[in-house]
């Protein structure tokens, strides 16, 4: 395989998702016609009592009194040219709250990411080696029990524990607001604040991917092709890493692929919990407000982020085992 | 029409006096504030959604600030004279206040507020600046407001927060609805805007050249958004933040912050805002167009059940729709008593002539009750609500939805039966209160109006008079009589009159010093 053929490749996978984003927004787009009230209402609502007049004015600025099918149109032309509108209800460019969104998203999920995939494979590992002592038993219960709690509860714990009372921590919020740190500080600030949110995001991942590695590893271990490596005199280390561990490892990333869009929605709760400023926070507001505009471009940016973690995905593929050709 | 000509020196001396010895306070500290929800945008001017002007009050002035009576004391506007016949107001401007870009803040920017923006943008502004047909500016320290009529209740909506003035050269350019600097605010406050990271906090820095000598005291203002109610508590319990209001902090944990020796709770700082919780009737909808039904549920609710189990005992009964907190203004008047106590007996009674008799299964009919959607407290309020009329033989069902579905289903659709509620009686019976009841504010597609739909001859034209009335006085006297019609009629049953809780951390002092509370500008707030 040479490097244009992997260019070509990802040329085409990109152009083949065109049609899925349009399908993704155009739904959208109809879907949320079908919730009740507008964003005039709300805003009125805020107001505490506004004329009609108002209201009217507001539908009008918002192109709210055009046709369903109006709307839409403008609304992909605006698209095709990278214009994602504007939100009239926080008074930005709908784009630039997005940016301002996206790399928190990114760092909270990249880290989670990390953190679930190392140790999530780390345990499935040694489960599947220690299969049926009591160390592999601990390992399955610990991750059915990190499994099965709710997210937000494990949250609340590690503030109250972690944070208010060993003091370890901060209780929330991506940086020091009182001292607002410069530079590296910063960095470390940041880091210091990301600690907490990433723990409570990964542990549901983590057992995911512990339980599938383990079986993963138990399965290959019995193929045909571990038998031979054995009888050609392979030290055990050497088939279960090289071998054992390199096949094993394709379902969980599979999974870990798959996984991604609910990862988006599943830091819903997480940013909410420790007030980090990422877009499934924007997501929960702008429903509530009927804010289609940046609602629609949340939409946007989330089906190109899954369809571009699913192109990366196919590529590792290629890069875990040879046998796998592209195209 | 008694001459109003009020000279604010002598309140201004007062003032002088009592700040004087704050001078020993000493300055410095970031004071890190939380508000619930993230404000939509940071444009006071166009919206009135409570959460921005917890953050802008900061930064805009007004031309009046208020006492905890609500009497007005000079800001913007060194003193004010009202003309006999009430229709022309003359302020005297404070000479070399500038905006936050250096500019002169002068009554050109007067004109153009009031005028161009508030009259014609601002929610509540249309209502309260209604009969200003004019503003003129014979020069840059003098502002005369030309009435139509006389509009006493515009003289207590003129703060920073209800009011702010806005600086001409940077407003005054481009649309006022789509404004560059909507969400970065520029005017003559104790504290300038400069930054605000969207999720995370607005950052507001001390302004040098404010025309208060020697304020602000703090250096900064940060204030934090925060979703999860359980979080903030953390964030208060720990130290990370110092101050939230308007049920900022759930109900059921305010007790036990209000136990550590760090954090203290008040109720003070809404008097200007004096939220009354209500139920509103559909009265076009039988069998609640039968005013003996009507008054049977009022009797039914346990007003301190509700108070004292819902809201954890942060509140007091209402005797009508005006607040108690309008006593010392005199407008305060007392209706029927529906908490006395034969109250289940008067509801059964009223039921059984209304001729709703109770049948085999002990009940009389059905409705649902629709709750309003601020909050998990609400729907603890409809339980309570729905124990209490089963008792008299009514089954309520309850329906929570979202806010724009609540807000079309009650405001547009008037497809409900009963809907809990709770509106703001502001800064003045006129603004807060007239809309609840008034046959001209029964408009289909606006909200926290007249839903109930309810009105009267003799109703409407008291308020009508109450509205030009610049008598304290008479005024007070017209709003008692209003208040005793309304309760008899009761289109709308007031339940009680809401506290909310603020809580403060007690290394910051002097934070809630008006009326206004965390709508206030913090000037005077300092850190120990």
């Amino acid at each position: 395989m040479g490097g244009t053929t992997l260019g070509k490749y990802i040329i085409r996978r990109l152009l083949q998702t065109l049609p899925v984003v349009l399908g993704v927004v155009v739904l959208n787009f109809l879907l949320l016609q079908l919730a009740p009230g507008d964003l005039a209402t709300v805003l009125a609502g805020e107001a505490g009592g506004a004329p009609k007049e108002y209201v009217d004015q507001l539908r009008q600025r918002f192109g709210q009194d055009q046709p369903v099918l109006v709307q839409l149109l403008s609304y992909l032309r605006n698209l095709a040219m990278l214009d994602l509108g504007y939100s009239f209800r926080q008074s930005a460019p709908v784009l630039d709250l997005l940016l301002a969104r996206l790399w928190p998203t990114l760092l909270l999920m990249g880290s989670t990411l990390v953190v679930s995939l190392t140790i999530g494979v780390a345990m499935g590992l040694l489960a599947a080696l220690w299969v049926k002592t009591w160390k592999d038993h601990l390992i399955s219960v610990a991750a059915v029990i990190f499994y099965a709690t709710p997210l937000f509860w494990i949250g609340l714990m590690l503030i109250l524990v972690f944070s208010i009372h060993f003091d370890w921590f901060p209780t929330s919020g991506m940086e020091d607001v009182v001292a607002f740190h410069e530079g590296f500080a910063r960095v470390v600030d940041i880091a210091h604040h990301l600690v907490l949110p990433t723990i409570t995001l990964s542990m549901f991942y983590l057992a995911l991917y512990a339980r599938l590695m383990r079986a993963s590893m138990l399965e290959q271990r019995g193929l045909d092709y571990v038998t031979t490596a054995r009888a050609k005199g392979l030290p055990e280390r050497q088939i279960v890493t090289r071998h054992v561990f390199r096949n094993a490892l394709l379902p969980v990333v599979t999974m870990a692929g798959i996984q991604f869009g609910s990862l988006l929605g599943g830091s819903v709760v997480v940013e909410s919990v420790f007030a980090w400023p990422g877009l499934g926070q924007l997501a929960y507001q702008s429903l509530f407000a009927r804010d289609f505009n940046l609602l629609l471009g949340i939409f946007f940016l989330s089906a190109c982020l899954v369809v571009i973690v699913n192109l990366v995905v196919d590529v590792i593929y290629v890069l875990l085992d040879p046998r796998i050709r592209i195209g | 029409m008694r001459v109003m000509t009020r000279s604010l020196g002598l309140i201004a001396v007062a003032m002088a006096l009592t700040c004087g010895s704050a001078y020993a306070q000493k300055p410095g500290g970031t004071l890190v504030q939380i508000t619930q929800p993230e404000p939509p945008n940071l444009a006071p001017y166009i919206s009135t959604s409570g959460p921005i002007g917890q953050v802008t009050a900061k930064v805009f002035d007004g031309l009046l600030e208020y006492d905890f009576d609500l009497k007005p004391r000079p800001a913007l506007a060194e003193s004010f004279t009202v003309s006999p016949d009430g229709k022309t107001v003359t302020f005297k401007l404070r000479r070399g206040v500038q905006f936050h870009d250096g500019k002169p803040f002068t009554s050109a920017d007067v004109q153009f507020t009031i005028m161009d923006v508030l009259k014609n943008n601002h929610p509540r502004g249309i209502a309260t600046f209604r009969e200003v047909t004019a503003v003129e500016t014979p020069d840059e320290a003098t502002a005369i407001f030309k009435l139509a009529n006389p509009a006493p209740y515009m003289m207590a909506a003129l703060s920073g927060y209800e009011s702010p003035m806005l600086p001409k050269h940077v407003y005054g350019t481009g649309d006022i609805k789509a404004h560059p600097n909507a969400n970065n605010p520029i005017g003559t406050g104790a504290f300038k805007f400069v930054e605000w990271r969207r999720g995370e906090f607005v950052r507001l820095d001390k302004n040098p050249n404010y025309w208060r000598q020697g304020r602000p005291f703090l250096d900064r203002i940060v204030v934090r958004f925060i979703s999860d109610a359980s979080t903030r508590t953390a964030v208060l319990e720990k130290g990370e933040a110092h101050l939230a209001g308007f049920g900022a902090v759930p109900y059921n944990d305010v007790k036990k912050l209000a136990a550590l020796p760090s954090l203290e709770v008040t109720t003070k700082g809404y008097e200007m805002i004096s939220p009354v919780v209500e139920m509103v009737i559909n009265t076009k909808k039988p069998p609640f167009d039968n005013v003996k039904v009507r008054q049977a549920i009022n009797y039914a609710v346990d007003r301190k059940f509700a108070i004292d189990n819902v809201w954890f005992g942060f509140g007091k009964p209402a005797m009508g729709p005006i607040s108690s907190n309008f006593e010392p203004s005199g407008l305060y008047g007392k209706g029927v008593d529906y908490t006395v106590a034969d109250r289940v007996e008067r509801a059964n009674k009223l039921l059984d002539e209304a001729g709703f008799p109770r049948k085999a299964d002990g009940t009389r009919f059905e409705m649902v009750h629709d709750i309003t959607p601020y909050g998990e407290e609400w729907q603890r309020f409809g339980e309570a609500v729905q124990q209490a009329l089963a008792r008299v033989g009514i089954k309520a069902t309850l329906r929570y939805e979202d806010v724009p579905k609540w807000l079309k289903r009650v405001y547009t659709d008037y497809d409900f039966e009963v809907t809990s509620n709770f509106l703001y009686n502001l800064a003045d019976p006129v603004l807060g209160v007239h809309r609840s009841f008034h046959s001209d504010r029964i408009k289909k597609g606006t909200v926290f109006v007249n839903a109930a739909q309810w009105s009267s001859p003799e109703t409407d034209a008291l308020m009508d008079k109450a509205t030009v009335e610049a008598d304290a006085q008479k005024r007070g006297a017209l709003y008692r009589e209003l208040v005793a019609k309304v309760t008899e009629a009761s289109p709308v049953i007031y339940v009680h009159e809401l506290q909310f809780p603020t809580i403060i951390n007690k290394q910051f002092k002097n934070v809630i010093d008006t009326p206004l509370g965390i709508y206030g500008n913090y000037a005077n707030a300092y850190r120990e």
